[in-house]
């Protein structure tokens, strides 16, 4: 077993990143409400937690840093200091700095005394450097000793005490072993039952020189509490009733197994046996007969670092359930040091939960892709085979795919992860950057509980990180200039989350000033990056701050400017399966819409097929489906047609045609059209010639041996164990042609070289 | 029979961190009958199914304190005489001498080393 020291440190670390998170969650309240007591009081417990836990690790950088933390925060219980203004500010900084040491700690990473030091000093020019510790030795308490003659037993008597006691006798066979048992097990078994004591017997082992390996020799006596019948435990043996001796018989009132215990001098540990009615003051709690010197009991005792999981708990009712048999409604008497107005009960009692390794949670999320395809490929065979429609294999078929897809949910959304602690990063992006040029901004979030695949979340930091600093730095006027605009000072960032339509949309959204078209048009022109004579519409200048190498920062800033620029944002915003959009208006501001998948691992879509090539696109994107009669089609220029869907007109992108697998047909009555919608609205009707089926897949990244292919998100596996490519479809209309007519119909000098599609270079 | 085998101790501590030292370093002795709670409230409802001899919990913590927990301890027949052990975070007079009046054993100052606390569990139960 691992150092259990080792474990409790690094759940230490788990533990501090939930109370830095909580830390954050008071100051924001104090910040955007007010600094009620209770609220102060979180934000002290977290400090005064992670100090403590410090002190234990010996982590003494982050407990001093801590402790000034923690007497700034005091003053401000004790109502000598305000949490407002540059107070509060500092309280953020030594937040995010606090945060800096426990990741510093937990890493091994030296920290930066340099950036430690004035926010030290800030706060020591709060309190005074001046530590009042030597209070300590004034205060004169004297320890009271227990008398332990307190009768602690009652209602223990009535409940636990009372559980029978059977004696268990087991005496493997060599076959049992042959066939691959462990008595572990099985000891482990009974432990669920119940409380278990369990003892080795070794007379007949024979000594090492004539010892067969291949032999059994040993047998157990296991005194077994539990209110469970004789079968039960029986049951525990189920498998290997055939392989072994086994007895079990109620014990009397003797303690069980007692008598039979071997002499203790075989264990080599000092511990006297335990017995009844020790000569010790204090009364035996009933039933409680603990003996250290079983050879055995390593293997069924519990690692002691969990120590709250000592096999004598387990067969007793969980204490959560019962109410107190005694206990009096408890009374609260007043308490100088830490007032009682508590208005979150609630968090008295927090919600039961299980950390699990990453690793595990993956191999499960796989497995359930499998699963998944595997389905697919069943239903398959059953088709072909031919089977009735409603005969029982097909409705057990339906059933399991109904199953599947349930685990598949339930399996994902384990992985999903509130935006909340990305929102706080942010948070902290804007306190600093804001600071860092001087001017005054406000985060405002929304929708922080949504919840968001864990990968996603730890990948959008980034791109995320690099938006909230544009709307900072770009975005936003000076506070002289929003004044003389007669907008408040203090500039406005509004980060939101929300689902839509089986998809994640994070909005970053600034008051500033709206993007300068003029600006961006003469940038862009300037750099080359599109033709002197481009005539480009609104939204197409905007979309223009996606081009590599575009940036429109006069001079560069600490900030951003750095030459990456919103290309940067926007390719891993579409590795991770996302679009990003841009909305501007000027005097207004800018909103970026970033719209994401909820999970990397499956997929709704669309089976279709172009050419006797099966394709996949994601259902979300779909917005109908129609046969195309030739009344709809309409002509459009030269090499284009539109397609009239309730009068209005809408680009036809032949699939076959933009993925080269055919020239255009020209005619494409008979084909079935998909209306694909975007967030901006815009939508595409995309021809393909049949749909094959829709149903679920799972993604198979392209990426690693592909890098990006344009138009195309990724593979599946179907059915049929055939791969197919899953469409990109905004992707895909972004960079189509839209030629829909056969090339010899087209005058070739008249090939656009169109100003009205902005080309998306792929990189 | 030695002490520390029939020791029953509550272990109560809002920081699951601390909970597993104090529960480890009460291992290191020998104890084994420890049980832990989140809070004060918690406790409260564990002892009244599993009664212990001392309860060992911190001062600072979200619902119910260590000393509203003695309190309520106190007040009850059953857990009147029970060991009550408390760590502070700092050394306060208006905490201690609060302890002091509802009949608090002893107390221990955090950061401690796993020796202090057995110092401190011993000053109350007598060797283990």
């Amino acid at each position: 077993m691992s150092d259990p020291m080792a474990e409790i440190k690094a759940s230490f670390f788990v533990e501090c990143e939930e109370l830095l998170e909580s830390l954050q969650d008071g100051l924001q309240v104090i910040y955007d409400e007010s600094d009620d007591e209770e609220t102060i009081n979180v934000v002290f417990r977290a400090v005064h937690s992670i100090k403590g836990g410090a002190g234990a690790f010996g982590l003494d950088t982050l407990v001093s840093f801590a402790h000034k933390f923690e007497t700034t925060l005091d003053e401000v219980r004790s109502g000598r200091l305000k949490a407002e203004g540059n107070v509060l500010k500092l309280f953020f900084t030594c937040g995010d700095m606090l945060g800096d040491l426990v990741r510093e700690a937990r890493d091994d990473e030296t920290h930066d005394e340099a950036r430690l030091e004035p926010v030290v000093n800030d706060l020591e020019k709060l309190i005074g450097t001046d530590e009042v510790t030597g209070e300590q030795t004034n205060i004169e308490f004297e320890v009271t000793a227990l008398s332990l003659d307190l009768d602690i037993g009652t209602p223990e008597d009535a409940g636990l005490g009372s559980d029978p006691a059977w004696r268990v006798s087991f005496t493997p066979s060599s076959l049992l072993y042959a066939n691959g048992n462990e008595p572990q097990f099985l000891f482990r078994a009974l432990r669920d039952l119940g409380e278990i004591e369990v003892t080795c017997e070794t007379p007949d082992l024979p000594h090492l020189a004539e010892l067969d390996p291949e032999h059994g020799h040993m047998s157990w006596v296991i005194s077994l509490k539990t209110n469970e019948a004789k079968d039960a435990i029986r049951e525990a043996f189920e498998f290997v009733e055939d392989l072994c001796q086994l007895d079990i018989a109620q014990s009397q009132d003797q303690p069980p197994g007692l008598g039979n215990l071997p002499p203790a001098d075989h264990s080599g540990t000092d511990e006297p046996m335990a017995t009844m009615g020790g000569d010790a003051d204090l009364p035996a709690p009933p039933d409680e007969i603990t003996s250290d010197t079983d050879a055995t009991s390593d293997e069924v005792h519990p690692s002691p670092a969990s120590g709250s999981d000592v096999p004598t708990a387990d067969a007793r009712p969980d204490p959560q359930d019962l109410e107190p048999a005694s206990a009096p409604p408890p009374p609260i008497p007043s308490d100088p040091s830490a007032p009682n107005a508590r208005r979150g009960q609630n968090n008295a009692t927090p919600k039961a939960t299980v950390r699990v390794d990453l690793d595990r949670i993956d191999r499960l999320v796989n497995l359930v892709g499998e699963i998944v395809i595997n389905q697919a490929m069943l239903s398959q065979s059953v088709e072909a085979v031919g089977i009735p429609p409603n005969s029982p294999v097909r409705t057990g078929l339906e059933e399991f795919q109904q199953l599947t897809r349930d685990i598949q949910e339930s399996v994902m959304m384990i992985r999903a992860q509130p935006v909340k602690s990305l929102f706080q990063r942010m948070s902290r992006i804007v306190r600093e950057s804001s600071a860092d040029i001087k001017k005054d901004v406000r985060l405002r979030t929304e929708g922080e509980n949504t919840e968001v695949d864990k990968t996603v979340i730890e990948r959008l930091a980034d791109p995320l990180t690099h938006m909230i600093r544009n709307a900072v730095d770009h975005g936003l006027e000076s506070n002289a200039e929003r004044e003389t605009l007669g907008k408040s000072r203090e500039g406005n960032v509004y980060l939101s989350a929300l689902h839509r339509s089986g998809r994640v949309v994070i909005e970053v959204r600034d008051d500033g000033a709206g993007i300068n078209r003029e600006k961006v048009l003469a940038k862009a022109i300037e750099k080359g990056l599109i033709p002197p004579e481009s005539q480009l519409s609104d939204g197409e200048i905007d979309n223009l701050l996606f081009l590599p190498g575009f940036s429109t920062a006069d001079e560069v800033s600490n900030l951003s400017g750095r030459g990456v620029g919103m290309d940067v944002v926007r390719s891993s915003i579409q590795a991770l399966g996302g679009r990003v959009s841009i909305h501007s208006e000027p005097g207004e501001g800018t909103t970026f819409s970033i719209s994401l998948p909820l999970t990397l691992a499956v997929l709704d879509g669309m089976v279709v097929r172009v050419e006797d090539e099966t394709l996949v696109i994601p259902l979300n994107a779909i917005f109908e489906t129609l046969a195309v009669s030739s009344d709809d089609l309409r002509t459009f220029g030269p090499s284009t047609h539109v397609i009239n869907i309730r009068d209005t007109f809408v680009p036809l992108i032949d699939l076959g045609t933009e993925l080269g697998y055919r020239s255009p047909l020209g005619d494409y009555t008979g084909g079935v059209v998909l209306l694909i919608g975007q967030e901006d609205g815009l939508s595409a009707a995309v021809i393909v010639d049949s749909i094959e089926d829709q149903r679920q897949v799972v993604i198979k990244g392209l990426q690693d041996s592909y890098g990006r292919v344009p138009g195309i998100a990724a593979a599946t596996i179907l059915g049929d164990g055939q791969i197919a490519l899953i469409l990109d479809p905004a992707d895909l209309i972004a960079q189509a042609s839209g030629r829909t007519k056969p090339y010899s119909a087209v005058d070739p000098c008249n090939h656009p070289s169109d100003g009205t599609t902005l080309e998306v270079r792929e990189w | 029979m030695s002490l520390r085998n029939q020791l029953r101790i509550m272990v109560v501590d809002d920081m699951s961190t601390s909970r597993g030292l104090i529960t480890q370093a009460l291992d290191d002795f020998g104890i084994r009958q420890v049980e832990s709670a989140t809070d004060g409230h918690a406790a409260l409802k564990k002892i009244a199914t599993w009664p212990v001899h001392l309860v060992i919990s911190d001062m600072n913590m979200p619902g119910m304190n260590g000393l509203q927990l003695l309190h309520a301890l106190r007040n009850a027949p059953a857990t009147r005489k029970v060991g009550f052990l408390l760590i502070t975070g700092k050394v306060e007079r208006d905490i201690i001498e609060m302890g002091k009046k509802l009949g608090m054993n002893n107390f221990i100052p955090k950061p401690f080393r796993p020796d202090d606390l057995r110092n401190a569990v011993e000053a109350i139960v007598g060797r283990l």
